[in-house]
């Protein structure tokens, strides 16, 4: 561990000024305390904004669900409006991390977390992630974790969140708050495929800040939920994690909305899969057919390529579950 | 002698030490302090086998704070001379900050010392180390052999050439680290050349006889306390560089020094269960009777030690087979020593043979139990000696009858819930109990009450708790009076804490010296004109709640108290001493596992629904603490057979999941129903004290037990541990 100022703020403009001096923000510190303890992360001055007003959760009147970016994991989880409204997000978030780690861990964080690549977090091992340039231990190393979609040359690491699943089925959008004034990123935006520059994970300008994640309101009813599959049944990381939100009326799907993790290197929404699902039935058959598609331009390395068929099979199941046996 | 009224053995008896634990109290080794304590950190070796060209150390020491960082630059070079008192592996164990040899990744380079944690660990960072790296050999499949030790009986070849039904399977298992909640920890001060450490030991006596061959010292000038131990597993069987390193960097400061391995570093170097390649081959008669059986075994092992488990026991001495051949080999690699780890050998081993028993059962139609009764042995196949206790028999009816397993559909696939298929397995375990010389030392003062010491450990099982209740019993005392201590090298010495032999030996050295002191007593008291035991027949008194009777006349009787404040004594004192009687049998603790699983085939999720296991291990002093050790070993073989693996990347030899994250050990969602039973009875030829070890045989035969349903519930053979999603794809 790196000498490094820690600063707690009070209000919004004192963070943006330490932020635009180039102060790091943490909050629940769950992922960047254990970077930092590795020497992964050697920021030089923590700018602590927990006590930025941030920490709620509102619906308006037309349905727009908005969670603070402080707003705990559990708090999140728990909250009336989230369960009923969206399921998926709930379940992505208590499928997350252990009990402990949620009652820290917020929502921002959640979704600006990093890798779990073990060569990223291995600083004797090359990482472009980590120190541009030293190439990819894992394309050809150890990378059954690893993503088959998304991937480049350069980086084939997961983006590990389950909410920023939830979050890109739903096609949420993200408000930021930087030193020259507020904006909003669709999801999708927001964060980055490696390309040639893995280092760079997200959309944030210097300074920049999330407020909150936004759900835009979407036709009702809406089934949704959220299925992770791994070795272990609590506190692992996805192999592949689908969320999935369906809404159906007279018996036709209107709208779909699905995304996968576990397999990308970001959250990984699927329009093929959606549009193969908009205007049909519910189905075995529809299940499987639209999963079929779940897998398009999957790249597997030496030991991912079960997650291909897994992928799939994770989709469908989640179809199944929450579009019903039908 | 009259035996003693049994109050306290064979009581469920809460842990004696739980308050300590619960609230903080129990002092592990990292909570020790010393006056002028400073703190090391040590430098790991980034590449995985090579040189080192240089070290740069500048900017580490220019940091206000450090004392020194050692290398193999500046580090003295220490006598590292022979230990006969310490089981180390053939070879010579690795004499850290010596030589500029990278032998494994992750090894110790350098070691820093500073005032304060965080500058120690900060300066860590900014030792500058170059190598000269080559490719390391780290991949068991692919490196050549040593020399191979064999067993044969009878004529194994002819013997399958002419058998009825033969089967010839390979089965791999993973290597696995303990994983131990505490790390490895040592607090080191030298005093006049005398060196003190306050360190995370399963041996108390071997980590003092280590140290001095290392320093050079006489084996007086080396103190050892380790009170409590936070889980070992066998890992804490013996001194690893850290101890010596933390011992060197306080000798060379000048003051006392801590050094705690952080969670990564506990996967470099301190040992692990090593990974397995075996093969078996099986011959039987259309009946299912066993008519040869050949191993064929290879392992990981260092270059500079070669490390050897029990994996022999169970394929010589489990069946009634005429014919058996093994052929074991180790495989140097340029990875650390592995160790013992819980079970040592025997998990490994039994879960290739009770796998091939599964598929032979399979391959014959019969039942699973059906074919091991039908190769149930009378005596040991080895050995020819007859048993002591072997109740396996009794085990398997009992477990059948408790877990239900009959009636069972033997088709694979046969029972569905919804998407989950669902399968049951058994499995046989076994492990030797042995039992060796231990010493004890009690002592009963005036106010009634009683110390036990002898310098064994604490990891987990119960020990402090199971020797209070044999002292309590042998003294007459309740458990409220008696104090047992240990983990102190000035205490008697028994032997090292593991191979499950501490409660028959040090039991029965504690039973000794507390029945020598009651004995004691008793003829003070018979001899003593105003006692009112005076004149009667010592083997006829008896002692209990601390009050001295005759056994038939409980009226006519005295305290320990009244008789010491009369006799003037403030103490009454014995030694207790084991010497085991080496009787001509075969002694084995014996254990059956019953496993259903839930598997989702199409996700490849494996889900453990229920498990029971039957155990004969003699006597139970503690039945709580016998069923804890039971869920523990369920709980490990959960781990053996699902979860745990310690992944390498054999382009370097780093380990790649070296984090609680990565490497996966089973949480509690992952545990299900667990039970288990223990049959009623002793088994008086292991030692005095009637009980066999049971903290291994617990789990041993866990691990095929969940193999065998997940063969049951999907017709899926994985071969391989764990059994990970992508192999059930």
């Amino acid at each position: 561990m790196y000498p490094f100022t820690y600063t707690r703020v009070s209000g919004t403009r004192e963070a943006l000024a330490a932020g635009r001096e180039g102060g790091r923000y943490i909050a629940g510190g769950t992922t960047l305390v254990d970077l930092m303890r590795e020497s992964v992360e050697r920021p030089g001055a923590l700018v602590d904004i927990s006590a930025l007003p941030l920490h709620e959760v509102t619906v308006t009147e037309d349905g727009v669900l908005r969670i603070g970016a402080l707003v705990r994991m559990a708090d999140a989880a728990a909250h009336p409006d989230v369960r009923t409204a969206y399921p998926v997000i709930s379940q992505a978030l208590e499928l997350s991390a252990s009990a402990q780690l949620r009652n820290m861990a917020t929502i921002g964080g959640n979704i600006m977390q990093r890798t779990r690549c073990t060569y990223f977090r291995d600083v004797t091992a090359p990482c472009n992630k980590r120190e541009p340039g030293t190439g990819c231990a894992a394309r050809e190393g150890v990378n059954r974790a690893h993503a088959i979609l998304g991937t480049s040359d350069a980086c084939v690491a997961t983006h590990p969140s389950d909410v920023a699943v939830a979050f890109a089925a739903l096609e949420a959008n993200v408000h930021l708050l930087g030193p020259d004034g507020a904006r909003t990123v669709p999801f999708a935006d927001f964060l980055l495929r490696p390309g040639d520059t893995p280092r760079h994970e997200h959309a944030l300008g210097q300074g920049e800040l999330i407020t909150a994640v936004e759900i835009p309101a979407h036709p009702r009813p809406l089934r949704s939920g959220y299925l992770k599959v791994r070795d272990r049944q609590s506190y692992e990381f996805a192999l592949t994690s689908a969320a999935v939100a369906l809404h159906i009326r007279d018996g036709v799907i209107r709208e779909a909305k699905v995304a996968t993790g576990g397999v990308g290197t970001v959250p990984w929404k699927l329009p093929a899969v959606e549009q193969h699902l908009i205007g049909e039935r519910p189905s075995e058959t529809l299940w499987t057919a639209a999963a079929e598609h779940a897998a398009d331009g999957a790249r597997p390395l030496a030991h991912n390529g079960f997650k291909v068929d897994l992928l799939k099979r994770t989709v469908e199941r989640q179809l199944r579950i929450v579009g019903g046996d039908a | 002698m009259t035996p003693q009224p049994q109050a306290a053995v064979g009581a469920p008896l809460t842990r004696v030490d739980a308050r300590l634990k619960v609230t903080g109290q129990a002092r592990y080794a990292a909570d020790f302090d010393a006056d002028g304590l400073v703190h090391a950190v040590v430098v790991d070796s980034g590449i995985g086998l090579g040189r080192i060209t240089s070290v740069d150390t500048a900017a580490a020491l220019a940091l206000p704070g450090v004392l020194t960082v050692l290398t193999h630059l500046n580090a003295p070079r220490l006598p590292y001379g022979p230990n006969p008192g310490m089981a180390t592996p053939p070879g010579e164990r690795l004499h850290v900050l010596e030589d500029d040899r990278v032998r494994f990744h992750g090894q110790p380079v350098a070691v820093v010392v500073a005032t304060t944690l965080e500058t120690a660990r900060h300066a860590a960072r900014l030792v500058r180390v170059e190598y000269d790296a080559e490719p390391p050999s780290t991949d068991l499949s692919t490196a050549t052999d040593d020399t191979p030790v064999t067993y044969e009986r009878g004529d194994a070849e002819r013997a399958l050439r002419s058998a009825d039904v033969r089967l010839e399977l390979t089965y791999r298992t993973a290597r696995q680290h303990h994983n131990a909640m505490e790390p490895h920890a040592t607090v080191a001060r030298w005093d006049d050349g005398r060196l003190t450490v306050w360190q995370k030991t399963q041996w108390i006596h071997g980590a003092q006889s280590e140290l001095a061959a290392v320093f050079g010292l006489p084996e007086d000038a080396v103190r050892v306390v380790s009170p409590f131990v936070g889980g070992a597993f066998g890992n804490a069987s013996r001194i690893w560089p850290q101890g010596v390193m933390a011992s060197l960097a306080a000798r060379e400061v000048g003051r006392p020094v801590k050094l705690v391995l952080s969670r990564r570093q506990l996967y470099f170097g301190t040992g692990y269960r090593p990974g397995y390649e075996y093969q078996v081959r099986l011959g039987s008669d259309g009946q299912g009777r066993l008519t040869a059986m050949t191993h064929v075994m290879r392992a990981e092992t260092s270059r500079y030690e070669t490390f050897q488990d029990d994996i022999l026991s169970i394929g010589q001495m489990l069946y009634d087979v005429p014919a058996v051949t093994q052929d074991w080999r180790t495989v140097p690699l340029d990875v650390s020593t592995p160790t013992f780890m819980r079970g040592p050998g025997g998990a490994t081993a039994a879960y290739a043979v009770e796998s091939a028993m599964d598929e032979l059962a399979c391959e014959l139609g019969l039942d699973p139990i059906e074919l091991r009764l039908r190769n149930e042995p009378d005596r040991d196949p080895t050995s020819g000696l007859p048993f002591s206790t072997r109740r396996l028999r009794q085990c398997y009816a009992t477990g059948a009858r408790a877990f239900g397993w009959h009636p069972r559909d033997p088709k694979p696939r046969s029972t569905r819930d919804g998407d989950w298929l669902i399968g049951t397995g058994m499995a046989t375990g076994a492990h030797p109990s042995w039992s060796v010389t231990s010493l004890a030392h009690v002592r009963l003062d005036a106010d009634g009450t009683a110390v036990v010491q002898s310098a064994t450990s604490d990891m987990g099982p119960g020990t402090y708790t199971v020797m209070t209740q044999v002292a309590a019993d042998a003294l007459g005392l309740p458990v409220s009076a008696v104090r047992f201590e240990l983990g102190d090298s000035t205490m008697p010495p028994p032997v090292g804490h593991g191979g499950s032999m501490t409660t028959p030996s040090v039991g029965s050295a504690v039973q000794d010296g507390c029945a020598k002191l009651r004995r004691e007593a008793v003829e003070l008291a018979v001899k003593d004109e105003e006692s009112p035991l005076f004149g009667a027949a010592a083997d006829d008194v008896v002692v209990a709640d601390g009050r001295l009777y005759v056994r038939d006349e409980p009226a006519r009787g005295e305290t320990y108290r009244s008789l010491l404040a009369r006799s003037g004594r403030d103490r009454l004192e014995a030694d207790g001493e084991y010497v085991p009687a080496g009787l001509p049998f075969s002694t084995h603790s014996y254990s059956v596992t019953f496993a259903e699983v839930a598997v989702d085939a199409r996700l490849g999720l494996v889900r453990v629904r229920r498990m029971l296991g039957v155990y004969d291990v003699g006597r139970v002093i503690n039945p709580k603490l016998a069923v804890s050790q039971a869920i523990g070993g369920m709980i490990g073989g959960i781990g053996q057979a699902l979860l745990e693996h310690t992944v390498t990347d054999h382009r370097d030899g780093r380990i790649v999941n070296a984090n609680l994250a990565d490497y996966l050990v089973p949480v509690n969602a992952d545990i299900p129903d667990l039970k288990a039973i223990y049959l009623e009875g002793e088994d008086d030829k292991v030692a005095r004290i009637g009980a066999k070890g049971l903290g291994e045989v617990v789990h041993v035969g866990v691990a095929p037990a969940l193999a065998n349903a997940v063969f049951h519930a999907t017709g899926r053979r994985i071969r391989e541990l764990p059994i990970t999603a992508d192999a059930l794809l």
